[in-house]
């Protein structure tokens, strides 16, 4: 009896510390706080903006893309004129910005592969300098590298009148007002040209297929490399020099204090090209070393055992796999020079940040709805990214195991 | 088997070969010239090619920044009279100052110089071998350090909470270093010696703390006589700059990204979808966008964020700005680490039925810092690097301290001597760091 | 640890079918890892058909030793002439040798990215201009010969050890090799796993390949070899008939390093 009643009060008194002590109900109690939280910072927030912006008699929303910007930009790939709207800022911004980066990670990861195969000479001088390459531009900030070859490179330079001329053919011309280059002008027939670049491209695929399917059907194997390197340049020329070189180069050349003709690109430009460059290689070169040193030597052994000779066993045993190491770390990397151009604002190049993040806020204000585009902006580049990097892992991890 | 004795008996004894020296061109400095240079004509082709680089290249340098250099000058035109193609290093040594402490007045640096030397003996215990409580002078230091240096730098009238502060983290200051002392003579921990000496150590285990407390509350008074009027100065935040700006920016990051870091870790891992969501959002945002955006934001859209009678100085807004940023990355940090403590423990410390917090605090998170250090370190690192991007929103930092000197009217033009000097600077600190964070990785790896 | 290891078909030494022709001959090979002294005049002269288990303690050189045959270390002083061919930095005498002399590691070294049947047919397609249908045959013969025919289309990290150590054997096999060389082949393998790799093994020596073996596994050395080469300090210390090396050791320090063995 006693027991009975005993248990029955104990039963009672821990009701509630059952429902405190349940797992469910904590989670859900943690969760309402947590929600609350958010959503009582939002609101704070959004009641002090709010009330500030309208203290300031400022307006908000999108309309301001519509209207006139009124400043001019230095340097766009696709035309820009003062008169145009904040919207357009906002779409030659973005593609300045795509375009110096492309162009670095292009050229990043081609220097970054050189120097850390160059880490791994047999060459001790050679590894050795490669490895202060790496340490020396690692351990520096990005941003002095670019004020410095900003202000102590590519500003210093003589003027147009004595232009240092690379090359010495008097086509490619660099002072300070930047990079001088001929332009290409098409003529009426060039897009002949054009056509057989893409005839040579496709050939070079099928031929590529043709010689794959070849070495596995009768083991012969074909020199594809330099055959597709002779139809890539060969057949686009001939047939440019049968159609009566239909294109003509503006040439830039000095007229009183400046060059007229070509093009150019603006020291601004340069020097945040070759410091994301120089800069990010050094990542990348890291990278490659360690993707490399990741396949074992029992592996170089495994295939020189085999009879493969080292080009081969670079190319089909060492290669495949260090990539397997490589990708990720290197799409991360590319990433990061997106991100990085954006230090252009401090040496005045026309990116995203600069010309709608600094001058547009400044002229226009918008600053809540101009930096939500901005970062809409670098979270969907990085969003892309990662897609790519989960879809090759997950495509080598189904191959592995 | 020429070296096999015949005996009596059949029994051969075997004695070993004295070993023959290698033929001498594959060893000593000849061998090694050979093995690494010179092993085949295209190699030593190369290798003259890099010796001949590495010559022009020292050739130039020194030719600037040495052979050519001028040392002493009161402007930039001396210099440039003097010698017209060598480094202007006058100008360093007049900017050396600013370079370092930005425009903090002459005769208050004192303070900036105390308040580093003091961080240094705060956590200079870290590398003293068996040496109990690190954790416990880990945590004052994130505690109460920050109080402390903040009035040193900035200095004027403390009110009642500053005045505490400051009090308390002297105090804790030299009970900290007492223990160290006491553990270095006695072997015992400041509280047991305290204990022992007053007599309580035969009194029952729960009263063991308050001859501790009145311990410290005596050093708490014995300080406040010493300080309690004690007071420098104001020295007001935009006079701040130069490397001292850059590493009280950086340290005040990593100090707050860690624990920040280690809640947003834990929340990602969360099973709760609110809060794993409102993490993975969090630091996603902060990772996919560049610092130079959240610098912005911050001294762009704070203001409108704020109440209008509440308005945050720039550079509280820049440190609010890094301190989001470098909680983001921190917490990606923190999540390897996690990742990396072997699932095993986790099922351990379940098995023991300790609680999530308890199972947290006691196993998984002295495992998963153990495992982080290395990484936390090259975090430190990239902070450093990355509290130049300050300089664009406006503030002194080593960056436009070494810009400034090429922007006055006396030196103008003074723009490669300061940014070689600097990246000289940053090179040392960012090396030195990496090299450490290396050298733990690597001690890591063969202690597991 | 020999004692343990049950090989199939009995203990009776297997037929030899020694032929005159000499394919491996060490004069006076010396060779240095920098100032370390590892092989002391080696001399030694393998005939066609002939099967050879090397053993001695742990850094006496026997990897060295066996390496040095297809030159995946290069030796400073003396000779080694194999098929007729002296090795010297000649590259084209290093390819020729290579792809007729297999070799079988410790760690098995397949590769990772590619499949069973992959890691078989990569060689012959590439060095030997192989059409595939024809590798894949040669492939799927010699899997079936170390028994994983239907291990084919896995990767290597699919596999259990002694599995990949038979696909190692196959893919070797695969070149026609004239010569195999194994290195510790089975110490790396739990124990229930070193008899299917010596089963292969024993079967391989009975087609009359040329074997060098570096192995301490005494029951193998029995059944297979003809001759068995003691090793230490770079040395061949001694070098008999099994019955005469494991029954009637001349050198103390033979005597000694199997009666430690025989011990386990
Ligand atoms: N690449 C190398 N550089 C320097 N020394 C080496 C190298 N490879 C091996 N050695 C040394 O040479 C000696 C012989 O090595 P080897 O691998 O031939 O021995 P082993 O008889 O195969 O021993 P184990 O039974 O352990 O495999 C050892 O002392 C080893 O330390
Ligand atoms: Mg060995």
């Amino acid at each position: 009896m006693a027991a009975v009643i005993e248990r029955g009060a104990r039963d009672s008194r821990s009701t509630f510390a059952k429902i405190v002590n349940d797992e469910r109900n904590r989670s859900i109690f943690w969760q309402v706080i947590v929600f609350g939280l958010i959503g009582y910072v939002c609101w704070y927030l959004f009641t002090n903006t709010a009330a500030n912006l309208e203290a300031r008699g400022m307006s908000s929303g999108f309309d301001f893309l519509g209207t006139n910007a009124g400043f001019d930009i230095a340097w766009s790939i696709i035309p820009y004129e003062p008169q145009d709207t904040f919207g357009r800022v906002y779409l030659v911004g973005l593609t300045n910005t795509l375009a110096v980066s492309l162009l670095a990670i292009v050229l990043t990861t081609i220097l970054g592969f050189i120097i850390g195969v160059l880490r791994l000479s047999h060459n001790w001088l050679i590894s050795t300098m490669a490895a202060w390459y790496v340490e020396i531009f690692r351990n520096t900030p990005l941003l002095l590298q670019i004020i410095f070859w900003y202000t102590a490179v590519f500003s210093v330079l003589p003027r147009p009148k004595q232009s240092i001329d690379i090359g010495g053919i008097g086509l490619f011309e660099l002072n300070n007002r930047g990079l001088y280059f001929p332009e290409p002008q098409p003529g009426d027939l060039f897009w002949i040209t054009m056509l057989a670049i893409f005839v040579a491209i496709a050939t070079v695929y099928f031929l590529a297929v043709w010689a794959k399917r070849r070495q596995l059907t009768t083991g012969e194997r074909f020199p594809v490399f330099w055959t597709s390197l002779g139809i890539l340049f060969g057949l686009p020329i001939v047939v440019f020099l049968v159609t009566g070189s239909p294109l003509a180069w503006s040439i830039p050349e000095l007229k009183g204090f400046n060059f007229q003709g070509g093009t150019s690109l603006p020291p601004s430009f340069l020097a945040l090209f070759f410091a994301l460059v120089i800069y990010h290689s050094s990542y990348i070169a890291e990278n490659v070393r360690a993707g490399i040193l990741s396949v074992s030597h029992g592996q170089t052994e495994a295939s020189y055992s085999l009879g493969l000779k080292p080009g081969w066993t670079l190319r089909l045993i060492i290669i495949p796999q260090a990539l397997r190491a490589i990708m990720p770390p290197l799409i991360s990397t590319w990433m990061t020079v997106v991100k990085n151009s954006s230090l252009a604002v401090a040496i005045g190049f026309p990116d995203l940040v600069s010309v709608f993040m600094q001058t547009s806020i400044n002229i226009g204000g918008h600053a809540i709805e101009i930096v939500a585009m901005v970062m809409l902006f670098y979270s969907s580049v990085s969003l892309i990214i990662s897609a790519a990097l989960n879809y090759y892992n997950t495509r080598v991890q189904l191959k592995e195991r | 088997m020429a070296s096999v004795e015949s005996q009596s008996g059949d029994v051969i004894v075997f004695t070993p070969k004295a070993s023959k020296p290698p033929p001498p061109t594959t060893v000593g400095v000849l061998g090694w010239l050979r093995e690494n240079l010179f092993y085949s004509w295209f190699s030593a082709i190369v290798t003259f090619a890099a010796l001949y680089l590495i010559f022009i290249t020292f050739a130039a340098l020194y030719q600037w920044g040495i052979a050519d250099a001028v040392w002493e000058a009161e402007s930039r035109r001396q210099c440039l009279d003097a010698s017209p193609h060598g480094a202007c290093w006058a100008g360093i040594i007049v900017w050396f100052n600013g370079i370092i402490y930005g425009r903090f007045p002459l005769d208050e640096q004192w303070r900036v110089d105390l308040g580093f030397i003091l961080l240094v003996l705060w956590l200079a215990p870290f590398w003293f071998p068996r040496l109990t409580g690190k954790i416990g002078i880990g945590i004052t230091a994130v505690v109460f350090y920050p109080f402390l240096a903040g009035y040193l730098f900035a200095g004027g009238e403390r009110g009642w909470f500053m005045q505490t502060m400051v009090l308390l983290a002297v105090t804790v200051f030299i009970t900290n270093w007492l223990h160290i002392v006491v553990s270095m003579v006695t072997g015992r921990s400041l509280r047991e010696w305290v204990v022992g000496v007053t007599g309580f150590a035969d009194k029952h285990e729960r009263l063991h703390k308050y001859p501790m407390l009145g311990f410290q509350g005596i050093v708490l008074i014995g300080v406040y006589l010493w300080l309690g009027n004690w007071s420098v100065s104001e020295v007001n935040t935009n006079l701040w700059g130069g490397l001292f700006l850059t590493l009280l920016i950086s340290v005040l990051a990593i100090v707050t990204a860690l624990p920040g870091g280690v809640a947003l870790a834990l929340a990602r891992r969360s099973h709760m979808p609110v809060i794993r969501v409102s993490a993975i959002a969090f630091i996603e945002l902060f990772r996919s966008v560049p610092l130079i955006t959240v610098l912005f934001m911050a001294v762009t859209m704070m203001p409108l964020f704020l109440p209008p009678d509440f308005q945050l100085n720039k550079l509280v807004q820049a440190i609010i700005g890094v301190c989001l940023f470098a909680a983001a990355y921190m917490a990606e940090v923190v999540r390897g680490g996690l990742q990396a403590v072997p699932n095993g423990q986790y099922e351990a410390a379940k098995a023991m039925g300790l609680t999530y917090w308890k199972s947290m605090n006691l196993i998984i998170l002295p495992q998963a810092l153990k495992l982080m250090i290395p990484n936390i370190v090259s975090n430190f690192l990239g902070l450093v690097k990355d509290t130049t991007l300050v300089s664009i929103i406006g503030l002194y930092d080593m960056l436009l301290m070494l810009k400034a000197a090429g922007q006055n009217p006396i030196w103008i033009g003074l723009h490669t001597e300061p940014l070689v000097f600097g990246a000289i600077v940053y090179f040392i600190l960012c090396f030195a760091m990496s090299q450490y964070s290396q050298a733990l990785e690597r001690k890591l790896k063969t202690t597991r | 640890m020999s004692e343990e290891v049950v090989l199939s078909g009995g203990e009776e030494h297997i037929a030899s079918a020694i032929s005159e022709e000499v394919v491996i001959t060490f004069e006076d090979v010396n060779k240095w890892y920098g100032e370390f002294h590892v092989l002391k005049d080696i001399n030694l002269s393998v005939r066609k058909g002939e099967r050879i288990v090397i053993c001695g303690p742990s850094g006496s050189g026997k990897s060295t030793l066996i390496r040095c045959i297809n030159r995946l270390e290069p030796h400073q002083d003396g000779h080694i002439v194999v098929n007729g061919v002296n090795l010297d930095a000649n590259v084209k005498n290093i390819d020729a040798i290579r792809s007729d002399v297999g070799m079988v590691f410790q760690s098995f070294n397949l590769f990772p990215h590619l499949t069973v049947v992959e890691n078989c047919t990569l060689a012959p397609m590439w060095v030997k201009k192989m059409p595939l249908a024809e590798a894949e045959q040669i492939a799927m013969k010699y899997l079936e010969r170390v028994k994983i025919p239907e291990q084919a289309q896995k990767y290597p990290g699919q596999l259990s050890g002694g599995q990949q150590q038979r696909v190692a054997i196959a893919r070797s096999l695969c070149m026609n090799p004239s010569i195999m060389l194994f290195d510790e082949p089975t110490s790396a393998l739990d124990p229930e796993m070193i008899s299917e790799v010596l089963d292969v093994m024993v079967e391989l020596a009975e087609t009359g390949m040329t074997m060098l073996c570096v192995t301490h596994e005494m029951a193998f050395a029995k059944k297979v070899a003809d001759r068995v080469i003691f090793m230490d300090f770079g040395e061949i210390v001694e070098e008999n008939a099994p019955d005469e090396f494991f029954g009637n050791a001349k050198v103390d320090r033979t005597q000694l390093f199997l009666s430690q063995i025989l011990a386990h």
